[in-house]
């Protein structure tokens, strides 16, 4: 059929942020829905806020309440989100109360109810919270089957897009022949993972669009359900093109090891163990950046805001003024209970909200403990889609990452993330003349020259400063225990890699 | 902390919005009825506008509590009862011996017309307490569409 022969299905806004783009740009007009999950995964409160964002004193919303939670305990306890609009009662939404009738009398006299009212309002949206109190009288699986088709039928002739809601446990999603009615099955779940609980969503079944597959996070905050689109809300956004600007850090001989600095819109990780200047580097990076009209943001996870930016003064770098200009945010995302998609959704709305180009990550070890137990496990994909998707909007990443010290070794990451990476920095400690010195080396940089030069350096007041000529006179420099050479001649020039991309 | 359901009085605020509903409907009724059939009348359309949104269980045991708190502030209501299907009983019965040697209560229509405030406050007051006092008022409008109310402090006034 052509497409201009084919009919539009309206979408109407769910009224939860994050969701439209979960179900495809929002939920098709007329669709019939359920809403299944156990008691407290938030069902009620996800439809309240489609009806609050639909209802209108000309198609209003009928929200029938059958059996549970008393009508005035719920409304008690929904006022309290910020998208309860009270002025939309009674006039655009109405709550009928059927318990009588499913009390005294069967399912047939409660569909007649829901007719009766439907006549009288014309309405576009219609909620029965919860149809599945009713099963629970005594009467065979046909009844309410028959019931729910009837009903179905009955609500798309009268053009309302409508939302059953019923306590539903996982094993009862299949072969439930209630289910094969619906056009849409939103589950909900809610689950304890170890000392936190984490909200997921799943778009089972969606007819007529098409939805973003599998889990989303969700959380229910003040102001009612917010989801997390596993594809961070950019869907269709189109890769920006490479591009070949040069990101400094402001620390000339750095920059020469990077051929210039960072290629914009790689992920760069700077490893190594405690001590060796990894969040120096990175507020270095950030600062540079501001200097040069780059707006940016630290997201820090193992100290307050306040302190970063304290740090950063001690190092001869203003945090604060850019942060009141607009210019910088430090977010600070650690309630232990987090998801990847929750992290990502901050960082993002703090990225188009200040047009971010350097982000920091301070650190990964960090930010994996302030994930919930259950999203460590896939801590590995989700920073690849998270990285993917940063980088993907232009946004110049570097992460930075505490490796165990070893005398032995030389690791990259604790992670095995280093294939995330573009670029790779590793500062390492080394015992050279009796002293415990600190050296840094590029391993990679994608795309792009490097210097192969092994550098010493110090911390200093001014940040991160790179000594003298590459060290020439060891060997064995990066097993931290180098051997003095006899060869002493620094003079030659940085030597340059030409870029082919090292095994990590 | 808000311990308004638990005072011995009803709420000013809620006893004004009641008079003013009593008044209101004292003047749609007949001149010729009786002080209680403007709080019946008053009861009966919170009955129908509540039940609908609370169910008739839901209404009666709202009202029972209302009318439980009303009876330790008039005594006037001692006959009053709550039917089942939440409608109100026995109002306009007095007892004949606090009118006899209580004189201070007032005649029996005193106690009907303070009874029925103290009552109709209560249960406004209860609406109060769960919902608050936007959504108490936006369910009193839809009670009586006719009637126009600014806030809670305002003057009911017929609409034009």
């Amino acid at each position: 059929m052509n497409t201009e022969d084919r009919v539009a299905i309206n979408k109407l806004p769910t009224g939860v942020p994050g969701l439209d783009e979960i179900v495809g740009g929002g939920l098709p007009e007329f669709s019939f829905n359920i809403i299944a999950g156990a008691p407290g995964s938030g069902k009620t409160t996800l439809a309240h806020q489609f009806v609050f964002a639909n209802a209108t004193p000309e198609r209003p919303a009928l929200y029938f309440t059958v059996l549970g939670e008393s009508s005035i305990k719920m409304l008690r306890y929904q006022q309290q989100y910020t998208f309860f609009d009270s002025a939309k009662l009674p006039n655009s939404i109405r709550f009928i109360n059927l318990s009588q009738v499913v009390l005294e009398k069967d399912l047939g006299a409660v569909l007649e109810q829901i007719t009766k009212e439907i006549e009288k309002s014309n309405p576009a949206v219609v909620v029965v919270d919860s149809f599945r109190t009713m099963v629970r009288k005594p009467q065979s699986d046909l009844d309410l089957q028959s019931f729910i088709q009837r009903l179905a039928l009955f609500l798309a002739s009268w053009q309302a897009t409508t939302f059953l809601i019923g306590e539903y446990a996982e094993d009862e999603l299949r072969d439930n022949p209630i289910f094969t009615v619906a056009d849409g099955l939103f589950w909900l779940r809610q689950t304890p993972e170890r000392n936190s609980i984490v909200r997921k969503l799943q778009i089972i079944k969606l007819r007529g669009q098409d939805s973003v597959p599998g889990l989303h996070t969700f959380r229910i905050t003040d102001a009612g359900v917010q989801a997390f689109s596993r594809t961070f809300g950019l869907t269709g956004h189109l890769k920006d093109p490479p591009s070949h600007r040069r990101l400094c850090f402001g620390i000339p001989e750095l920059d020469k090891m990077l051929g210039g600095g960072v290629r914009e819109g790689d992920s760069v990780l700077v490893a190594g163990s405690s001590g060796t200047g990894k969040s120096v580097l990175a507020t270095q990076f950030i600062a540079e950046g501001i200097r040069q009209g780059e707006p940016g943001i630290v997201a820090v996870f193992e100290e307050r805001p306040q302190a970063y930016a304290e740090r950063a003064s001690t190092l001869g770098l203003d945090l604060e003024t850019p942060q009141k200009d607009g210019k910088l945010e430090i977010l600070y995302l650690r309630p232990l209970d987090l998801s990847v998609d929750e992290t990502m959704h901050s960082i993002l709305n703090a990225v188009q909200r200040i047009g971010a180009k350097r982000l920091v990550i301070d650190s990964l070890a960090g930010f994996e403990m302030a994930l919930s137990p259950g999203f460590r496990a896939d801590f590995r994909e989700s920073l690849y889609r998270m990285i993917f998707a940063l980088t993907g909007i232009g946004v110049t990443i570097l992460s930075t990452v505490e490796v165990d010290e070893s005398f032995t070794e030389f690791p990259f990451s604790t992670y095995s993330i280093s294939f995330l990476t573009d670029d790779i920095i590793r500062l390492r400690y080394v015992s050279i003349d009796g002293q415990l010195r600190k050296i840094m080396v590029v391993i990679k940089m994608r795309g792009g020259n490097h210097a192969k030069d092994i550098r010493e350096y110090e911390i200093t007041s001014s940040g991160v400063v790179i000594l003298g000529k590459r060290l020439t006179n060891y060997q064995g420099l990066i097993s931290g225990i180098p051997v003095r050479s006899d060869r002493s001649d620094p003079s030659e020039e940085p030597s340059q890699d030409t870029g082919i991309e090292h095994k990590t | 902390m808000n311990d308004a359901g638990l005072n011995m009085t009803t709420p000013p605020k809620m006893r004004d919005l009641a008079h003013r509903l009593l008044a209101y409907e004292a003047v749609e009724g007949k001149t010729s009825e009786l002080e209680e059939a403007a709080t019946l009348r008053v009861y009966e359309k919170l009955r129908q506008s509540l039940g609908e949104f609370v169910g008739a269980t839901g209404f009666q045991s709202l009202a029972f509590r209302a009318l439980t708190q009303a009876k330790s502030e008039a005594p006037g209501l001692w006959a009053v009862q709550i039917a089942a299907d939440g409608s109100l009983q026995g109002l306009g019965e007095f007892e004949p011996q606090l009118v006899e040697f209580e004189p201070q209560l007032g005649s029996g229509k005193d106690q009907a017309s303070e009874g029925g405030v103290v009552l109709i406050a209560r249960l406004l007051g209860l609406l109060l307490i769960f919902l608050g006092g936007t959504l108490t008022l936006r369910l009193v409008q839809s009670a009586w569409p006719g009637a126009a109310f600014d806030d809670c402090n305002s003057e009911i006034r017929r609409k034009a």
